[in-house]
């Protein structure tokens, strides 16, 4: 154990110590971030759509209601049924939905108090929050003009996921995506150099055990993938507010799934490859196309049809969709539990060509 | 100067074939324990493959293989711990301090020297925070021989460690092995320098093609083949060989590079012939002079080829 810490600092000395790696790893990704969101974050609309769902049959109290939505400036209500609205919010067309509840006139005639349906989604918290004020102040008028300040007219808020969750919310696990491919990618090259050099073949000459050098180079991997995640996460939090809902357990399980995929095909290339010239192009050819190709910067419906079945076959795209799903609630490519199988199974595959392939000199 | 009881290595008939390459083809030696064992060859000759197949990082075809009366395949993690190795041109993590380096090296071993003892023993105090791609070059060979000692071996493989050092860097070298021999340690090296051999081996097995040529000291290596002694003399197109090998005393006229060699048993009597005909043939033999056969010639009679790198 002893052993295998004193390696895993010694890479990792290494790598701190390597200026170029160092930016690769935590600095590029990082500019990504920054760059993407402040092109990006400006491009939100002013106005916010929401569907109201009358259910009351447009009884004085709903009618008055929905005035009163309307008279707010940001706001753009639409009406609709409460199936169309909630597929229009699925869609992005409205960020928000309001339902005014079966019978509230009667309800509020015998002063039995009810609540306003509310669909917000967590990730945009502008446009909750913008809602959500709306509706409190409302209710809150409501209270005191009927009822005296007693609470009739309450809100009752649900989460719905919405499609067009902003486009720095959407990037951010995209980047991050990224960040996890190329650092396992990229892990090849020190594996090739290290072999170049014969380092590796002057471990082989001491009681070190083969697997304590291959475990050493996962744990380095999955370090710089958490601090990878926090940095990334952090910016996207603190400069552009993105909201992080979902199953942190679940994404975090992504990360470092996503991370040893990665870092399979890493070893995997690194098996194949020679030298470290070699391996710096390589590692280039591979991980371009699996940046662009992959949808991971684009929604996956506006690319054309022959390159969704390019990004399809990529792992990366995977990876982006299991992240995006479990953090910001994004669109889905695939189901969650298939975007985790689709990593496993490149992982294993990855790992099996590897055992059999790498050469230590 | 060899010791006597369990030889630290027993190597016979040792095979290893490369495909049509026959890297090592039937090699058997013994190292005593406190002995300093040299393999002398050109590149190519096999020297490394049998090291390395000693040092557990190759596996034999054939023959057996023993270090400390273990055979080298079936007990490879137990004689790691208590051999050295020093490869031949290997950088190191070129981040990390001589230092950490050692610290590193040393937690791969039951047992390990301090740290501190190691730098001292190489004398690289001054360079101990330096970074190994920081080190000239006969530094990261000290740092390297460091890193061989770091678990107190008993038995040190050192793989040319001299090649592409400057000579007051191979000096200090040849001290520390000589000192490694003082502490009862068994080294065994490999070499293509003549000098080097000479110098630090209580016994030398001269390779070449996969195969050992000759083994044993080096007086012994050069006695067996030169009873006689070398004058030599800048080559002159008027001092014909024939004439030359008619010479009194001489047994073999040679030549190399730009040199005449004359193999005499009898000095006195081939100068006094020489300047005799040289006098009559108006010529002069530069550069005169007269030298015990090496282990060059030694090299050269067996190979019919110069050894150089």
């Amino acid at each position: 154990m002893e052993t295998l810490l004193r390696l895993t600092v010694a890479n990792m000395k290494g790598l701190v110590r390597d200026r170029a790696a160092l930016f690769w790893t935590f600095f590029f990704p990082i500019m990504f971030v920054l760059l993407f969101g402040v092109l990006f974050s400006g491009s939100g609309d002013s106005k916010v759509s929401v569907g109201f769902v009358d259910e009351d049959g447009e009884s004085a109290v709903s009618t008055q209601i929905r005035q009163q939505f309307e008279s707010i400036p940001i706001l753009t209500v639409q009406v609709g049924s409460l199936e169309d609205e909630k597929a229009a919010m699925q869609r992005g067309d409205v960020s928000a939905v309001i339902v005014v509840p079966k019978g509230l006139a009667a309800a509020i005639a015998a002063k039995q108090p009810l609540a306003l349906q509310l669909y917000t989604d967590p990730s945009k918290t502008q446009t909750t929050q913008v809602v959500q004020g709306a509706a409190t102040q409302i209710a809150n008028g409501f209270n005191l003009g009927l009822a005296g300040g007693s609470t009739i007219l309450g809100i009752d808020q649900q989460s719905l996921a919405s499609t067009n969750i902003s486009t720095v919310a959407y990037l951010v696990p995209s980047i991050l995506a990224m960040a996890l491919m190329q650092l396992g990618v990229f892990a090849a090259v020190p594996l090739v150099q290290q072999r170049e050099k014969g380092i590796l073949k002057r471990m082989g000459a001491t009681p070190l055990a083969r697997w304590k050098l291959v475990a050493s180079n996962i744990l380095l991997r999955m370090v710089v993938a958490a601090v990878d995640t926090v940095l990334i996460l952090g910016v996207g939090i603190a400069v552009f507010h993105i909201q992080i809902v979902g199953n942190l357990a679940v994404a975090a399980g992504f990360v470092f799934l996503g991370a040893g995929a990665f870092l399979a095909l890493g070893f995997m290339l690194a098996s194949f490859l020679k030298t470290e010239e070699q391996a710096t192009g390589v590692v280039q050819v591979v991980q371009m196309p699996l940046m662009f190709l992959s949808g991971i910067f684009f929604p996956f419906d506006f690319m054309p049809e022959f390159l969704r079945s390019v990004a399809r076959l990529l792992p990366l795209t995977y990876l982006g969709d299991g992240l995006r799903q479990s953090m910001v609630n994004g669109t889905q490519i695939a189901p969650i539990a298939l975007d985790a199988a689709i990593l496993a199974g490149w992982l294993v595959v990855c790992l099996a060509v590897s055992a059999r392939s790498f050469r230590w000199e | 100067m060899t010791e006597s009881g369990e030889p630290v290595i027993r190597v016979s008939d040792l095979r290893k074939f490369y495909g049509d390459v026959k890297a090592v083809d039937g090699v058997s030696f013994e190292v005593g324990k406190g002995e300093v064992f040299g393999m002398l060859g050109p590149n190519g000759a096999g020297k490394t493959t049998t090291i390395e197949i000693l040092e557990g990082l190759r596996e034999p075809d054939s023959g057996k293989v023993e270090v400390f009366g273990m055979d080298v395949t079936r007990h490879a993690p137990s004689i790691k711990q208590r051999i050295g190795v020093q490869l031949q041109s290997v950088s190191l993590y070129p981040r990390l301090t001589v230092t950490e380096l050692l610290d590193l090296f040393g937690s791969f071993f039951e047992h390990h020297l301090p740290t501190k003892q190691l730098i001292d023993a190489v004398d690289l105090g001054e360079r101990a925070g330096a970074r190994s791609m920081d080190l000239s070059g006969g530094q990261q060979q000290r740092l390297s021989i460091a890193l061989a000692l770091v678990n107190d071996p008993e038995l040190i493989f050192l793989d040319e460690p001299t090649t592409g050092l400057d000579p007051q860097a191979r000096r200090s070298l040849w001290e520390l092995v000589k000192g490694l021999q003082g502490r009862g340690k068994s080294v065994m090296l490999t070499t293509h320098y003549m000098e080097e051999a000479a110098e630090l081996c209580d016994r030398v097995a001269i390779m070449d093609h996969g195969h050992i040529l000759e083994m044993g000291t080096v007086p012994e290596l050069i006695g067996r083949r030169f009873k006689e002694r070398a004058v030599f003399f800048d080559t002159s197109s008027k001092l014909e060989s024939e004439k030359l090998a008619r010479l009194a005393g001489v047994t073999r006229a040679s030549q190399e590079d730009g040199q005449t060699v004359l193999y005499s048993a009898n000095v006195a009597g081939t100068i006094g012939d020489l300047l005799a005909l040289a006098d009559s043939m108006d010529a002069e033999p530069r550069n005169l002079g007269i030298r015990q056969a090496t282990l060059e010639d030694v090299f050269l009679d067996l190979t019919g080829r110069a050894l150089r790198d």
